[in-house]
């Protein structure tokens, strides 16, 4: 009885662990459901590329992606071909529906997906706008972080996310599979905002 | 000949710092008609407080132990939740001055260190240290700081005296709990009579 308790314990603490850290490199990203400008819902499964897909934390009101915005949608636009989608998520509890369509629309070439209440964002722990988590045709998380070294783009000498999808197209392994950068803070429930 | 070309100097030089402090109201000199003493001026425009440039040598040698807490706040001009909270820590720098460092570090564009940063400084009245973080490897930095942060601004960090994180608050600071743990700090420790 005693080792059943220990080994419920343990497993209670592993999943409060990955929970805290959110989705690992090598971790499979759950399908989810978030609903698209329209109101429709989308899974992951509804608009994975067949090689790859990246999930971009992104917010209408962030500079910082603001600074980013052409460079998303030249990275939408290379890789569809190759069978990667790009898919924006907005996780801001203080952007409304309507804002982020509107903005959606107007500004990418990618879906936008609305995650309500910022539960995906809990779920994998993202953070920061832009913040790209790239997964391959399974789902596979392969590499988490900052779309480039450069937030305003005129001094690029790390194209991370762009590498990644080389390296992922290619059979190769990611060399640089986590990024950090300094960007906006998502706004979830609670925080205060 | 040489009043004139001086009345002519010291009005493009407050011409050029009234365009750089738009809408700041602090105190600026200029020459007298005779060219002798200075006089104030009325609704003269802001001094600009100094920014100085640090890369992550700089940023450990902020943070190195001094015996003396040490309060850090990590910003930006272009991040809203960083310019929102930014008069509560001027005003724990002016009730806590004398036995709690306090120093801010933008993450602006190294373009804005003489334009933007300093214009809102000014703005805000702050007296505190003034930094502006440039570094290639934003990663470095930002796991400097705390090992899970994923650079979303803002960040505030405050330090006891052997340089031990007492407190951390990534996004808006929360003033009371912020205030009770520097009080926490400065609070002598009882004394047995």
């Amino acid at each position: 009885m005693k080792r059943v308790v220990l080994l419920f314990a343990a497993i209670l603490a592993i999943g409060v662990a990955a929970n805290a850290q959110g989705l690992a490199i090598g971790g499979k990203m759950e399908n989810f459901s978030l609903t698209d400008a329209n109101g429709k819902a989308q899974t992951l499964n509804d608009v994975k590329g067949t090689n790859g897909t990246v999930i971009i934390f992104v917010s209408s009101q962030c500079p910082v992606v603001r600074a980013y915005n052409e460079r998303m949608n030249q990275i939408a636009t290379d890789y569809k071909a190759k069978g990667i989608n790009v898919i924006g998520v907005n996780a801001n509890v203080t952007e409304s529906p309507m804002e982020i369509k509107m903005h959606g629309e107007a500004t990418y070439k990618f879906p936008v997906l609305i995650d309500k209440n910022s539960v995906l964002a809990e779920k994998i722990n993202a953070n920061n706008t832009p913040e790209a988590f790239f997964v391959d045709s399974k789902n596979v998380l392969l590499y988490h972080g900052a779309i480039d070294n450069d937030r305003s783009g005129r001094n690029v000498t790390e194209p991370y996310l762009r590498n990644a999808f080389e390296a992922a197209l290619a059979g190769k392994k990611v060399e640089k599979a986590s990024t950090v950068a300094f960007g906006c803070t998502i706004k979830k429930p609670g925080d205060g905002n | 000949m040489l009043v004139r070309f001086l009345m002519t100097a010291t009005l493009l030089a407050v011409v050029y710092d009234g365009a750089l402090a738009q809408k700041a109201s602090a105190t600026a000199t200029i020459a007298s008609a005779d060219g002798t003493a200075p006089v104030a001026a009325k609704a003269a425009p802001a001094i600009l407080s100094k920014v100085t440039q640090i890369d992550i040598v700089g940023l450990k040698k902020l943070i190195k132990p001094t015996g003396r807490p040490l309060l850090i706040n990590f910003w930006a001009t272009w991040c809203p939740p960083c310019t929102e909270e930014f008069p509560d820590l001027v005003k724990i720098d002016t009730d806590y001055r004398g036995k709690l460092d306090v120093i801010t570090v933008s993450l602006d564009d190294l373009a804005d260190i003489d334009s933007y940063v300093p214009k809102f400084l000014a703005e805000m009245k702050a007296e505190m240290p003034a930094y502006l973080l440039h570094t290639k490897d934003e990663g470095a930095a930002i796991r400097l700081i705390a090992k899970d942060w994923s650079g979303n601004l803002p960040m505030t960090v405050l330090y006891d005296g052997s340089g031990s994180v007492a407190y951390m608050r990534n996004g808006k600071i929360r003033v009371q709990p912020l205030r009770d743990n520097i009080d926490k700090l400065l609070s002598p420790p009882a004394t047995t009579k």
